[in-house]
């Protein structure tokens, strides 16, 4: 390199909005034009930083840190003149300022975080706008809590409130280890310029040198071609020599090739809300702030002298790295005379008795003591133990508050954890591998995961934390959203000015399948919805939406991964205000934490937990058994449905892949529970380790192992490695290495780009091996396997977490149906299937389902007591959609003060709240019928539409000739199949009869065949079936096949789709509610599947129902 | 004295959009044609013809969309031929009764005739309806007729005839028995109306006629009372006939050929008291006159002259159009002559005590028609810059009567002044190290002295009128000493030097 120039003045998309790329693309182009090193400053935030800075490490550029800060008492930024039409809002003027020491990064994190947090009220509208965004995503049509979340939605909208800006002040208390530069468009200097000429700018560089140092100020020049800025320039190089500071030369660079101005201006569009052929001057005047080769910058700055050498002077003051965080986990306080780590093994003590007690082995007990030793010792060497103490606190506060809460992830496989209670499985019994979890080489902190029943419950919990440490001490982790295919048809579209309701045909289309075939490409996304993409304007439209792609739009917040840190999390990191009050989020996502050693607790919601839970407490009060989660008994009958693949709604065995395999895997005991919840996932599948499996679990496959000594490892997977432990056992075993070695290789095969620290592991591995004395071909088999599934494969411990929860599921679906088929819909959206399959599944295993009666409904399901002593589930009001909350709870508190409802102008008397709508859902969905004087559906919905109506003071006297009185009911009463709409269209489900049921005539008359004849049909078999359908799938490890679930009566069936049947039906296969399926009939070791070779809409379905479709 | 009977006949004709274009064009009749209405590229389908309604267009589709069946042939929206076709189906209706009210909007022509009384001149109702069917017909469109004594029975009536049975005429009394039948999209239902008889399972007129009236109307207030009249074919109707359309037009043939502006503008006067007497009658004024010109030959002259404030002075106009006339005289000589006004309110302009005197409308005008007559029509108004980047963005507004706001304020500073070249001159340049370093301009040579830039500005890349200059600032100076200072600029799209600015 001969020409010597640095760029200090890059934004990223990180700038959110303005800034068209990606802070990789900036290093690898920096890279490209052999810059040594390079300065991110994005807009009042470190946002981007940790993935430059990563990006950096990697591609050995030095990644200097810093940020645009927008500072209120410069006044505001550069606008066009007044006379000039424009429509530049009113900003602030911004600063770049450079983090020169650990000192100035921990003041500029400190500076963000004061003026971030100023935003009073859960003030950023990017986060509010994740919120939002999350309620939608999490609570699909068909939620029984519909009635909340557009109000919450709208709620988080309307508060959406302008970005802050810090103060003189604030800079004078932050400013020192910072480097200032002037700034050029956007900065004070070029403001006060056009303010008040040279003078007015001298003063504003004079402020700057008092508060940051004469030695910390540097006048920086930009030049993108424009007339006015070079006069700025030659004003700003008076100043600089008058004042004897320092020139240096950037390029403002906002994005990395000069192409990407074009999604500049996209962005500027959307971040204005204007078309873009209407953003006039908000749009680049031109090309030239991309970054630029240093041979250009010297001659663009011949005419200055030490503009582009100070560049190589500054860089190299800038000692700070982003590896350099300081960062410290937080100590907890121990009682006086203890030290965290004696507090820790005393808990760890009790906890060993309190959880090998009961179970009366020695031998294990022991076995166990010796390993919470191990791990003890282990933990006091790395210093872990204030985390686990953490993590044991929250724990300790989830059982005081009755929350349950359960360890998942590698954790599972530490002695330590499963003794203070964090998870629930016996890691020593169950010969799990620790390292997996924790390993001395390994470098970085564990990571511990807990669930927890979702929503309320886990808000306690994270609210716990936020009150244990401070608001300062902890805070969320960010979860960036980036632009994704619909979001990015829909902005992109409405900056082009294309109209809402093309946008919407063109967002429903575009492919959301997790398998993307050939012809799902945004282009022909963008035929389907009737866009010519030959036409310029759509064509630019496509490739627009292609380039901003996985380019940030806002940050989110990530929904339950939590950081803490010892003393100022904000040293550390800026934080921003989240929608909630008090809650705080840090600027980056868990990635991007966990890449900068900054340890996290997750704390997710698992809707089965609450499931869970909900049973616990059902089962004891309508059954009058008391039950233990962690003592449930293994009984057979549980896993002879699971072999039945009777498996809906139970817990991550109830997917059509897990139905398909459960006959053949056949499990009888919990640890081949364990192996089906791991097998039947992309990794195993993409490692082609499920089929061998399989066939060895059926016994048409001779169980053998790669060498005789991995016997003891793989024996319980019959010889195939299925789970990452596996992996560290034969790295153990057969090359000799030691526990975080082997930890070190599953990581090193982890990371698809360490080849070169794969290679020397490999050949580690392979000179252990022969040491061993193992031959070429077996020390082959071996690497092959290892490399294999070392990408995919599923932590055992994870695992079984998993296993005893869907163990639970099953026990409690088998044994109390009615307590669990009333938690499940109670926890709704959960699962695979919508509550119409769960309530069609419950009455088919006998469970009666009664309506929603306004006489006896809940807001939830309830359990009832029939007379002959069954129980029943009653629907709750909760699924009336459209019904508000509160005006359920008016109605259920007006009935138990004023008893039942006499009339339906009793209850519009009585319950005001309900409004005419609600009181003819209620009607319509035959919630009235059992109100005396109401004969049927109709009857309700004409007297309500009479009640719902209020009548003035006339009409209300006794007696009042105008007052109904004629009895006659002039409507007909509800036909089968309008009663079916009513259900479906009012509840989203029917208690009745399945729809299918009223066609079974005609259908057979057709020789289309039900779920239940398909069982009874020879492999190989052309039949015709049909269904409504539950489920579509496109796995993307299926190679474009899509799998369907179509319900009936019966049962459900299961139909293949080919992909190029898919191709030729592909509105059948996506839209159609019911449908008509002919092929070939598989029926293989009790596994059913119509393989389709021809689809039919089933005509006439009138009824609107919803499947469940996974992308 | 005993009302006299009342019948109605309802022409209804569908896919207005599709029978209005292929009326004139009868070769296309037999094929599946589509027409789009919308803007491009987001145009969509808004009327189709039966065969392209069997092939499976529909309303609503794209362009694409359309393109994926064979033989469709496409037209394009026709507003003006839509009034046509409805101007010639008034008057066919017109031939029948003069009381026609008109109605309807979208893609649908509707219209009431009132023909009460005509048995006489048509015979009865139904030769009447056959008769008008069949007229329209001979028009090319498709309609369908409907009688009966109530106009909204009729109306509902003809929605539900087919080509296959076009004309239906119903007894008087037999309305609510017709009317049984139908379903209720007949009726102009809102959503939350069409919601309740939904729920209540009322599909037809016949259902929603059956319910009690008096708890109907405890339900649905009065709009189900009306609902209910409407199903039972007893809803009375103002009839609200359609008033000819005021318009100030004037034709007159000359007697022979006239080539003199003069005589022309004689007959002119004439033409235009006409004019100004009706205008004034209905107390309006002319805000703009059209005149065409029937010219020897077959051809037509017609031009427009629009004043900034409408007036009825007739010295005014005939000033005016012989302005106008003057920049565009006609060539050859005229026939006929034809005025076409257009009606404008008369007031005034109020203006404040101490606002500076401004002149008057009238001699404005006729100064601005003098100026336009010189440089053009479009080269006249005041110059408002744009919002936009593009280095020469501005457009001409005509002049209004200022606001009294003066919140654009010039800027306070002292700025260098640059004479812009409108339009910029093309010029020679020599480049050296990428910079201008000689030019030709206006026949002279230079050598730059100094050349700063280049300043880049380049813009509206996503759609076709994209643009690029690159312009450079020079100080340069000709053979005979003399120093130039100007804006060079050169053309990044399609190349080529200009000169665009001069500065002083």
């Amino acid at each position: 390199m001969t020409e010597r120039y640095i760029e200090l003045r890059a934004a990223s998309a990180f700038s959110f909005l303005e800034g068209g790329s990606q802070p990789e693309a900036l290093i690898e182009r920096a890279v490209e034009l052999e810059m040594p090193a390079i300065a991110i400053a994005d807009r009042n935030g470190f946002y981007g930083a940790a993935r430059f800075h990563t990006s950096g490490q990697r591609n050995g550029v030095r990644a200097h840190i810093g940020a645009e800060i927008a500072v209120s008492s410069f006044g505001q930024r550069l606008a066009p003149p007044a006379w000039l039409p424009h429509q530049h809002k009113p900003e602030p003027a911004r600063i770049p300022l450079l983090c020169e020491s650990q000192t100035g990064y921990r003041n500029l994190c400190q500076l963000i975080t004061q003026f971030k947090i100023r935003e009073t009220t859960s003030a950023i509208p990017e986060f509010m706008w994740s919120e939002a965004n999350a309620l939608k995503s999490t609570r699909p049509t068909g939620s029984r809590r519909h009635g909340t979340n557009p109000e919450r939605i709208q709620l988080l909208r309307n508060r959406r409130k302008q970005e802050g800006a810090a103060n003189f002040s604030d800079l004078e208390q932050y400013a020192s280890g910072l480097v200032c530069l002037t700034g050029a468009d956007e900065g004070p200097l070029a403001a006060a310029l056009m303010r008040g000429g040279e003078e007015a700018g001298r003063k504003t560089v004079e402020q700057l040198t008092r508060i940051f140092g004469r030695n910390n100020v540097y006048v920086e020049l930009q030049r993108h071609s424009e007339r006015e800025q070079e006069w700025r320039n030659q004003a700003a190089i008076g100043i600089a020599r008058s004042l004897k500071l320092p020139i240096v030369a950037t390029n403002g660079v906002r994005y990395a090739a000069a192409q990407d101005r074009e999604i500049l201006d996209l962005f500027t569009a959307i971040r204005n809300h204007v078309e873009i052929d209407s953003a006039g001057r908000l749009l680049a005047v031109n090309s030239s702030r991309h970054l630029r080769a240093p041979r250009e910058m010297i001659a663009l700055f011949r005419d200055v002298p030490g503009a582009t050498e100070n560049t190589i002077e500054l860089s190299s003051r800038l000692g700070f790295q982003l590896s350099d965080l300081g960062y410290e986990f937080p100590r907890y306080p121990v009682p006086d005379g203890e030290t965290m780590l004696s507090f820790l093994r005393k808990q760890v003590v009790e906890g060993v008795e309190r959880r090998y007690g009961p179970k009366r082995d020695c031998g294990l007990k022991e076995r166990a003591k010796k390993q919470v030793e191990h791990e003890l010792v282990l933990i006091a060497k790395l210093g872990f133990e204030g985390y686990f103490l953490i993590v044991w606190d929250i724990i300790q506060f989830c059982k005081r508050k009755g929350i349950l809460v359960q360890g998942r992830g590698s954790a599972a496989n530490s002695a330590v954890c499963y003794a203070l209670e964090i998870t629930a499985i016996d890691p020593v019994g169950m010969e799990l591998l620790f390292e997996r979890f924790l390993s001395e080489s390994r470098g970085e902190w564990p990571d511990i995961d807990l669930d927890l029943p979702s929503e309320t419950q886990r808000e306690q919990a994270i609210q716990y934390v936020y009150q244990r440490y401070g608001e300062l001490g902890a805070a969320m982790t960010a979860n960036v959203i980036c632009y994704r295919g619909k979001s990015a048809a829909r902005e992109v579209g409405k900056a082009l000015g294309f109209d809402e309701e093309t946008l919407g045909r063109l967002s429903s289309l575009v492919s959301q399948w997790e398998w993307r075939g050939a012809t799902d490409t945004m282009a022909h996304s963008f035929g389907h919805a009737g866009f010519d993409v030959r036409h310029p304007r759509i064509a630019k439209y496509l490739d627009l939406c292609m380039r901003i792609q996985d380019l940030p739009r806002h940050l989110g917040q990530h929904s339950g991964g939590m950081v803490i840190c010892q003393g100022q999390l904000n040293h550390v990191v800026p934080l921003e205000r989240a929608s909630m009050p008090g809650r705080t989020v840090v600027q980056w996502d868990k990635e991007d934490c966990a890449d900068l050693g900054i340890i996290k607790v997750d704390l997710l919601g698992l809707g089965m937990m609450a499931v869970l839970k909900d049973c616990l407490e059902l089962i004891p009060a309508h059954y009058g058994e008391r039950v233990d989660l962690a003592q449930l008994p293994e009984d057979d009958e549980i896993y002879g449905t699971m072999r039945k693949a009777d498996t809906v709604g139970m817990f991550q065995i109830e997917s059509r892949a897990q139905m398909a395999s459960l006959p053949r895997n056949n499990p009888e005991r919990f640890y081949d529970l364990v192996v089906q919840v791991a097998i039947i996932r992309p990794g195993p599948i993409v490692g082609q380790m499920m089929h061998p499996y399989m066939r060895r679990r059926q016994g048409r496959e001779v169980v053998t192992y790669p060498h005789p000594s991995l016997e003891p490892v793989l024996k319980r997977t019959l010889g195939v490695p299925l789970f990452q432990e596996q992996l560290l056992r034969i790295a153990m075993i057969v090359a000799n290495f030691t526990g975080s070695e082997a930890e070190e290789l599953r990581r090193a095969v982890g990371m698809r780009r360490s080849w070169e620290r794969m290679k020397n592991l490999e050949s580690k591995l392979r000179s252990g091996m022969t040491a061993n004395g193992m031959d070429t071909k077996t020390q082959d088999q071996i690497v092959q396997q290892i490399s294999s599934f070392a990408l995919y494969g599923f932590p055992e411990s994870h695992a079984a977490s998993f296993a005893l929860i869907a163990y639970a599921s099953a026990y409690f679906k088998v044994k109390y149906l009615a307590a669990f088929t009333c938690a499940i819909l109670n926890n709704q959206p959960m699962g695979f299937y919508s509550p119409a399959v769960l309530v069609k599944d419950a009455q088919r295993h006998g469970l009666r389902v009664k309506p929603i009666d306004i006489q006896v409904s809940d807001w939830e399901c309830t359990v009832e007591h029939e007379l002959d002593g069954a129980l029943t589930m009653r629907l709750g009001l909760g699924y009336a959609k459209g019904l508000r909350k509160h005006a359920a709870e008016a109605l259920i508190a007006a009935r138990r003060e004023g008893g039942n409802f006499r009339s339906a102008g009793d209850l519009a008397s009585r319950v005001p709240e309900l409004n005419r709508r609600e009181l003819t859902l209620l009607a319509r969905i035959g919630a009235l019928n059992q109100i005396d004087g109401v004969a049927n559906r109709r009857d309700a919905l004409w007297q309500v539409e009479w009640a719902g109506r209020p009548e003035g003071p006339l009409l209300q006297q006794p007696g009042s000739a105008l007052r109904e009185e004629d009895p006659s009911l002039p409507l007909a009463q509800m036909t089968t199949e309008e009663r079916l709409v009513a259900d479906y269209a009012g509840t989203g489900l029917t208690v009745g009869r399945h729809p299918m049921h009223y066609r079974r005539a005609e259908l057979r008359a057709q020789g289309i065949l039900s779920s239940d004849d398909l069982r009874r049909c020879r492999d190989g078999a052309f039949v015709r079936a049909a269904g409504c359908v539950i489920a579509r799938q496109r796995p993307g490890t299926a190679k474009g096949f899509i799998f369907i679930s179509m319900e009936d009566e019966t049962g459900i069936a299961n139909v293949i789709v080919t992909p190029d049947v898919y191709e030729r039906n592909r509105l059948i296969v996506t839209r159609s509610k019911f449908l008509m399926v002919e092929g070939a009939l598989q029926n293989q070791d009790g596994v059913i599947h119509v393989k389709a070779s021809k689809l039919m809409p089933l005509a006439h379905a009138v009824v609107d129902v919803r499947s469940h479709d996974f992308h | 004295m005993t009302a006299a009977a009342e019948h109605y006949a309802c022409l209804y004709a569908r896919e207005f959009p599709a029978q209005a274009l292929l009326r004139m064009r009868p070769r296309s009749m037999d094929s599946a044609c589509a027409v789009m209405d919308g803007d491009p590229p987001m145009q969509t389908v808004c009327a189709v013809n039966a065969r392209a309604r069997a092939l499976g267009v529909e309303h609503g589709m794209t362009q694409v969309e359309v393109e994926t069946f064979p033989d469709v042939t496409v037209f394009t929206r026709s507003r003006s031929e839509e009034d046509s076709a409805k101007s010639a189906l008034l008057e066919c209706a017109g031939c029948f009764s003069p009381r026609i009210e008109l109605f309807g909007a979208g893609n649908i022509f509707t219209c009431v005739i009132d023909i009460a009384g005509t048995t006489m001149l048509f015979g009865p109702p139904a030769a009447l309806a056959h008769n008008l069917q069949a007229r329209v017909r001979a028009l090319g469109i498709e309609a369908v007729v409907a009688v009966s004594s109530n106009f909204h029975a009729a109306v509902a009536l003809a929605q539900s005839l087919s080509p296959h049975q076009p004309v239906q005429v119903v007894a008087a009394g037999d309305e609510s028995a017709a009317l049984s039948g139908l379903p209720l999209t007949v009726l102009d239902l809102d959503p939350e109306q069409a919601e309740t008889f939904s729920l209540w399972g009322i599909e037809t007129l016949g259902m929603l006629s059956a319910l009690p009236e008096k708890n109907l109307v405890a339900r649905m207030g009065q709009a189900g009372k009306r609902l209910r009249q409407l199903a039972r074919g007893e809803l009375p109707h103002l009839f609200r006939p359609v008033e000819p359309r005021f318009s100030l037009s004037e034709r007159m043939e000359l007697d022979s050929p006239v080539e003199l502006l003069d005589s022309l503008l004689f007959v002119v006067g004439v033409i235009l008291e006409q004019l100004i007497v009706r205008a004034n009658a209905r107390i309006v004024a002319l805000s703009a006159v059209t005149i065409t010109l029937q010219l020897e030959g077959g051809a037509a002259h017609a031009r427009t002259v629009r004043p900034a404030v409408p007036t009825n002075n007739k010295q005014l106009w005939v000033r005016l159009l012989r302005l106008d006339l003057d920049a565009h005289p006609p060539l050859a000589a005229v026939l006929a002559v034809a005025l076409d006004a257009e009606p404008g309110t008369t007031s005034k302009v109020q203006l404040g005590l101490f606002s500076p005197q401004l002149p008057e409308p009238s001699r404005l005008d006729v100064t601005l028609a003098r100026i336009r007559a010189i440089v053009g029509e479009e080269n006249v108004g005041r110059a408002v810059l744009l919002d936009s980047n593009a280095p020469d963005a501005f457009k001409l507004e005509s002049f209004s009567v200022p606001s009294g706001d003066t919140e654009n304020e010039a800027p306070a500073q002292l700025r260098g002044a640059a004479r812009q070249l409108r339009p910029a001159e093309n010029i020679t340049v020599m480049l050296e190290a990428a910079k201008p370093a000689r030019f030709s301009f206006r026949g002279q040579s230079y050598t730059a002295e100094r050349a700063y830039g280049p300043w880049l500005a380049n813009g509206d890349w996503w759609q076709p009128t994209l643009w690029g200059y690159e312009q450079w600032d020079l100080v340069a100076r000709a053979a005979d000493g003399a120093v130039l200072c100007c804006c060079a600029q050169r053309d990044l799209m399609h190349g080529g030097w200009q000169m665009a600015a001069l500065y002083d």
